[in-house]
């Protein structure tokens, strides 16, 4: 257990954190930099309600070490947008309705992101696919797959 | 609506309020507006994630004629709203919304009235529009200009007269929920974003008997907590015990965490636990008092006259409300003014158990409500409420605890199992001749759990009546009889979304089902013979129209091996205290299609009608009929808790899955429009129908029935099959080719006659036929100065090359000041100080000696150094090589260490047999290199079988402990872990490559073999300290025994194609869908890290099951570069039965052609105990 201090990019700001190596990137986020997009949901990488963007690629920050992200470019969904300025894929699930208690929110909108970066028309089963692993236990999918539709720009009006 | 605030009401200089006087000093608020025009209603309920705050602005909005963005809704905090109960059975907008509209109505009331008297005009003529009221001669006055400074206090009437339907301009508009754009850009607040200053981290440490609240042993099972067990934490602040309540106070959360992991709790043994294992038995043995609902007719005898007797029984699993976020809370403390921040969903009852557990008057304390995951009934909420407050209590500061998922798996109330016995039959026209239920619900109201485990209240278990949720079928049936077995909980139980509804009418919709099948009649057409309320008529013609049903009185046979078929099921959720009153009616056409060889059912269509009544929101109505077929659809196909020994085995998502976004259903809503009828509760009905619609489904495909959900592979391919399961056979073991056995072309050759004097000397011990060396004098510690700054660079790389500090450094301990513990199978022995400390390091030894221990294994004064320090590698290390790395030690700075002495079991402690082991397997010599191979093959050699000694580990070792000459690099054990072969004996289904070979080394990665763990994690880490050339070098060497190249990119796709993993047919399967796949399936969307794959994974294939066990317990948590990605420990989230059932999966799953592991179960028992 050393607290060296561990100099973290996250949304563009340099942080500096004197946690214990081993600490889950999570709990620095969210307890040392206030950023509460990311929810703790079982700390296994299971159900993806912790999802970041780590130099790009969807992370599960409840079982990455913040050590192992020293110099590395962090995004939360704050890093997205705001309420006043959304980003195209926040405004999406809102647009959708995409909520119900909004806690798997966090890691349905940052998987999203991921994959419209590499994928920028998911037909809907590489959707389906893409979040496979991220877990909502309300029943939010089909408006949740309706708002990656949308954010990527081929929602039909007519499908429900 | 403005943006939700929990703590508002802030006074303005006058107000407006609607007000229930509770007695002569307490009275609740419904509505207030202020001078500034704002609108604030209080509801006692709170917004589960189901919409509710929004739905009641709109109501509020529409009955005061102001804006919906004008209304602020507060909900479910104790010293703000009413008390209105539970936000439990759909009944907020039924029937906690109807004071709130009231109180709406009767303020717009007040102030028309009073604008009429102010403009001096009849309130006929005046137009309200957004709280301003305006006169046909344009003159106007708002609220707040009504209100003026004035307290106005009106009670609330019974009689007010609200708005008629036909005026609505916002209730019954679709309205986007007002959270949600918080929500989708992290600045909502949850109840587990709270925080306040000087808040610590709590964490809490639950019994052994998970899950399980009754019983004299419930409070009563703690032996010690040993305090001294997390003396080594930071910032800990407090280890709390009271009862079996045990908790850990820390100030990061981190710590927390560590703390209650690592706290050495004692408990006395569990007695045995009730065998949940079939739970139709343990049901129908739980001790209950009958209570009967209806008794119609005559019952007895329409069942003996019956022309077809019909005796069902239906058994309903338990399962979990699997809220996504663990529970968590805030409380603070504090002298008469105590605050809990809560996700409860009942925060009146909440204060009184509150108040109850720390003993002090409910007025002192305050809940405020925070939103939280979605619960669907009584998850953990009010449990973490109550530990914050007694960890608060004892630190005398505000501590937040959040539950971890493996607590709120096992202890949140479960939605219970439930046993329903249906005895009847048909009559001679086929119609049903009687109708006797009898259903068992083993569920209570689940007590906070602090009370139970503090001793606060008796483990005795309450008994309530609670079954009868909608038990009594919908249809009239002549001779009826319902009886309501109310019994105690089993295990820790209470209400879940449907509530016993859900399973008693899988019960009534199944058996309709069955009796139309026998009489030959539609499944449909029959329900409607016997249905009489029209508007539930009007609903299943409604749906079957929609979904296109065709009349089919005699079911079709379907062919094929996938089948496809449609079910129909109703109910009106008939919900709260017996009889109860119904929510929405509902009713599904659910479209199923079964694999018969693998027993995997997909729901692909589901038509889901309902009439609700008015609906406030029509769009939040469509979202929670969605949510809850595709809740209510996971429930029926996938859900069940699984026990062992009677406590609750699952704590993770492997364990307990849910379904997933590919396997859902499409869905089409149908909610008829009856604006004219009273709004109903939603949400909940739409789950009614599921699991009988797809029963029903099922058996329209296969023609088998199912009467106990989850409907899995393995309950369907029974069903299908009988007893003995098809499932599909292992392929048998692939016959190895023959391989080399390769020999180290550089080990010590004995001949027979001196092996046999050696194993005498060693033998009998005749330590002084060899006597070890003469003691080198001591020298003073070497100046530093004397060695180049490029000597000792060198050194340092060659140390690092040879992985001195992995044994000569403690975990956290000082470079190279020894101590570290090494297990070997003859005793520990405990690495030397190597910092050049004169009084306990190398500091007084000269090259000379230093060159001896390295080449002979002598320590400096003489007596015999053991082999597990490889100098039988060193010693072919060249000298210059060998003086870089001792200058590069002797420059170190010097630690005054002594490692402890070592432990080992006689005759193993015996310095002096050494002499003989070296006479048999050591030869000091230093490398020479073979002419006729090239020379990376031989830099690679060198490097390998000096320095690096790698055979060290990767080749097995003789009962004395010594590397096998005749097995070079055929596969050893090192530390807990199998090194593998590296040879063409390697188990790895693609052969090693030179390429291969020098990525892994490189980077610890290969696509074709998997990443570097346990002790080759830090080989690799090690291994940057060497250039390119040299890595290449060893791979050239190490190349050089094995086969000639394959295609790898072919064998790799092939492999990886003939083992994806399509069905959750085993629990095995199950868990690695649920925990594994997300990073290990192939071709899933790229994640930080890598994505090894498990067809390919050399510990998948290798002969025991050792590193496959050690990684999923233990994890990856230093992996030899943070690009490669960690893994988590499952030792925590995983029962070892659950670990058993997942590594046999793998290896059959991808290593199909390797025989079963045998001894997994004792290979986890000896991983979970290790230290690595």
């Amino acid at each position: 257990m050393t607290q060296t201090p561990i100099r973290l990019t996250v949304n563009g700001a340099i942080h500096e954190v004197a946690a214990a190596a081993e600490t889950p990137l999570l709990y620095v986020l969210r307890n040392d930099l206030a950023l509460n997009g990311p929810k703790y949901g079982c700390g296994l990488g299971e159900c993806g309600t912790c999802t970041v963007l780590i130099d790009g690629a969807p992370a599960r920050s409840c079982v990455i070490p913040v050590s192992g992200c020293a110099g590395r470019d962090i995004v939360t969904l704050e890093g997205l947008g705001t309420r006043d300025k959304p980003d195209v894929v926040q405004q999406a699930f809102i647009d959708e309705q995409a909520a119900q208690c909004g806690y798997c929110l966090n890691g349905m909108i940052m998987t999203t992101k991921a994959l419209l970066a590499i994928n920028p028309r998911p037909t809907e089963q590489e959707a389906l696919a893409a979040l496979r692993y991220n877990l909502c236990r309300c029943g939010t999918h089909v408006e949740i797959l309706r708002a990656v539709m949308r954010a990527s720009g081929q929602l039909t009006e007519a499908a429900d | 609506m403005a943006s939700p605030v929990s703590n508002g009401a802030e006074r303005q200089s006058g107000s407006l309020v609607v007000v229930r006087s509770v007695d002569e000093v307490t009275s609740e608020t419904f509505v207030r507006i202020t001078a500034d025009g704002s609108v604030t209603a209080y509801n006692g309920h709170v917004d589960l994630g189901t919409g509710i705050r929004t739905a009641l602005g709109q109501i509020v909005a529409e009955e005061l004629d102001v804006s919906f963005a004008r209304v602020v809704i507060v909900l479910g905090d104790t010293a703000l709203v009413p008390n209105q109960g539970a936000t439990i059975a759909s009944e907020t907008i039924q029937i906690t919304a109807v004071p709130l509209r009231k109180a709406a109505a009767q303020a717009r009331q007040f102030l028309i009235a009073r604008a009429a008297e102010r403009l001096e005009l009849p309130e006929v003529d005046l137009r309200i529009e957004d709280g301003l009221v305006r006169g046909h001669d344009n003159r106007s006055v708002s609220y707040g200009e009504l209100i003026g400074g004035e307290e106005i206090r009106l009670e609330l009437a019974d009689d007010v007269a609200v708005k008629p339907v036909g005026d609505y301009a916002i209730v019954g508009q679709s309205v986007p929920r007002v959270d949600l754009p918080a929500k989708a850009t992290g600045e909502l607040t949850f109840v587990h974003d709270i925080r306040v200053p000087g808040m610590l981290h709590g964490r809490v440490v639950r019994p052994p008997y998970a899950g399980v609240d009754a019983g004299p042993f419930v409070g009563t099972s703690l032996l010690a907590v040993d305090e001294s067990s997390v003396r080594d934490i930071p910032g800990l602040v407090a280890v709390v015990r009271i009862g079996d309540f045990v908790g850990i106070v820390a100030e990061r959360e981190e710590n927390a965490i560590r703390a209650a992991e690592q706290l050495k709790v004692s408990w006395k043994p569990t007695p045995a636990l009730n065998d949940l294992s079939d739970v139709e038995t343990a049901l129908r043995a739980n001790p209950s008092t009958p209570r009967t609902l209806i008794d119609k007719g005559d019952v007895d005898a329409a069942i003996s006259g019956a022309a077809k007797p019909m005796q069902r029984t239906y058994v309903w699993p338990y399962q979990m409300h699997a809220s996504i976020g663990p529970s968590c809370a805030v409380a603070d403390f504090a002298d008469g003014n105590i605050r809990v921040w809560s996700g409860t969903q009942n925060p009146h009852v909440l204060r009184s158990d509150l108040a109850l557990l720390i003993e002090r008057p409910e007025s002192e304390i305050e809940v405020i409500r925070l939103e939280a995951a979605g619960c669907y009934g009584r998850n953990c909420a009010d449990d973490v409420t109550a530990d914050a407050l007694l960890l608060s209590r004892a630190v005398g500061h505000p501590v937040r605890v959040q539950l971890t998922r493996e607590q709120e798996h096992a202890w949140e109330p479960k939605g219970t199992a439930q046993l329903i016995d249906v005895n009847g039959g048909l009559d001679a026209n086929g119609g049903i001749a009687a109708y006797d239920l009898a259903t068992r619900y083993p569920s209570n109201a689940a007590p906070t759990l602090a009370l139970l485990l503090t001793g606060r209240i008796a483990s005795e278990p309450a008994v309530l009546q609670m079954g009868d949720r909608t038990a009594i079928p919908p249809y009239d049936y002549d001779h009826m009889r319902v009886v309501a077995h109310d019994m105690p909980p089993i295990v820790r139980a209470s209400w879940f979304r449907g509530v016993s509804a859900l399973p008693n009418t899988f019960a009534h919709e199944s058996y309709i089902d069955e009796a139309a099948t026998e009489a030959g009649v539609d499944p449909i057409q029959y329900r409607l013979r016997y249905l009489r309320d029209q508007r539930a008529v009007d609903l299943v013609n409604a749906v079957a129209e929609r979904a296109g049903w065709t009349p089919r009185p005699v079911r079709e046979e379907k062919y094929g091996d996938i089948v496809h078929g449609r079910g129909f099921a109703y109910a009106l959720y008939v919900h709260s205290k017996f009889p109860g009153y119904g929510a929405a009616w509902s009713a599904w056409v659910a479209d199923v299609a079964v694999n018969k060889t693998t027993g995997d059912v997909s729901v692909t269509r589901v038509v889901a009608g309902q009439d609700s009544g008015l609906m406030i929101n029509p769009d939040g109505v469509r979202h929670q009929i969605h949510g809850n077929v595709i809740q209510s659809t996971s429930r029926a196909l996938r859900e069940e808790v699984s026990f062992e020994r009677g406590a609750v085995a699952a704590r993770e998502w492997g364990a307990y899955p849910i379904i997933p976004f590919p396997d859902v259903p499409k869905i089409d809503v149908l909610m008829l429009p009856r604006a004219d009828q009273p709004p109903l509760g939603v949400g909940e009905s739409a789950s009614v129908p599921s699991a009988a619609a797809i029963a029903n489904a099922i058996f329209d495909a296969t023609g088998v029935r199912f009467r106990e959900p989850p409907f899995t592979p393995e309950r369907i391919l029974r069903g299908l099959h009988g007893a003995a399961p098809a499932t599909p056979q292992a392929l048998p073991a692939r016959a190895k080719p023959s391989s080399h056995i390769w020999e180290n072309p550089f080990a010590k050759r004995a001949g027979i006659v001196a092996t046999i004097a050696a194993v005498c000397t060693a033998a009998i011990g005749i330590g002084a036929a060899l006597l070890p060396g003469r003691a080198i004098a001591p020298i003073a510690r070497p100046d530093a100065s004397v060695y180049s700054a490029a000597t000792i660079a060198r050194g340092q790389q060659l140390a690092a090359f040879g992985n001195c500090a992995e044994c000569h450094t403690t975990r956290n301990g000082a470079l190279y000041a020894g101590g570290r513990a090494l297990e070997t199978p003859f005793g520990t022995i405990y690495a030397t100080n190597i910092t050049p400390d004169v009084e306990t390091g190398i500091g007084a030894w000269s090259y000379p000696a230093f060159e001896r221990a390295m080449r002979d294994g002598l320590h400096r004064d003489g007596r015999q150094l053991y082999p597990a320090f490889p100098y039988t590698h060193f010693s072919k290390t060249n000298d210059a090589d060998m003086q870089a790395l001792y200058a590069y030690l002797m420059t170190q700075p010097a630690v005054h260490a002594t490692a402890p002495a070592n432990t080992l079991a006689f005759p193993f402690n015996l310095r002096q047999l050494l002499a003989g082991w070296n006479a048999l397997f050591h030869q000091t010599k230093e490398f020479k290199p073979d002419p006729a191979k090239s020379e990376a093959w031989n830099r690679g050699a060198y490097l390998v079988e000096s320095l690096g000694h790698c055979s060290g580990c990767h080749s097995p070792r003789n009962a004395l402990g010594a590397e096998q000459g005749n097995a070079y690099l055929a596969g050893g054990f090192a530390e807990g872990w199998e090194a593998p072969p590296l040879t063409s004996l390697s188990h790895a289904p693609i052969p090693w490559s030179e390429d291969e070979l020098f990525a892994y080394l490189r980077t610890g990665h290969s696509r074709y073999h998997g990443v570097a763990a346990g002790p080759m994690a830090p080989v690799v880490r090690d291994l940057k300290a060497l250039p390119d050339q040299d890595i290449r070098a060893m791979a050239v060497y190490l190349n050089s025994f094995n086969d000639a190249a394959t295609d790898a990119v072919a064998l790799a796709a092939k492999l990886e194609s003939a083992t994806q993993v399509t069905t959750g047919s085993s629990t095995g399967a199950r868990l690695y869908q649920g925990a594994c796949a997300v990073c290990h399936e192939v071709g899933g969307l790229p994640l930080f890290g890598s994505r090894p794959s498990l067809a390919l994974n050399s510990n998948l294939h290798s002969a025991t099951s050792d590193n496959l066990i050690q990684v999923i317990l233990h994890g990856i948590a230093a992996p030899v570069s943070s690009d490669l990605g960690y893994m988590p420990a499952f030792r925590n989230s995983m029962s070892d039965a659950q670990i058993e059932e997942l590594v046999t999966f793998l290896r059959k799953q991808f290593a199909p052609d390797k025989p079963a592991w045998t001894g997994v179960r004792e290979t986890i028992a000896r991983v979970r105990t290790s230290t690595h």
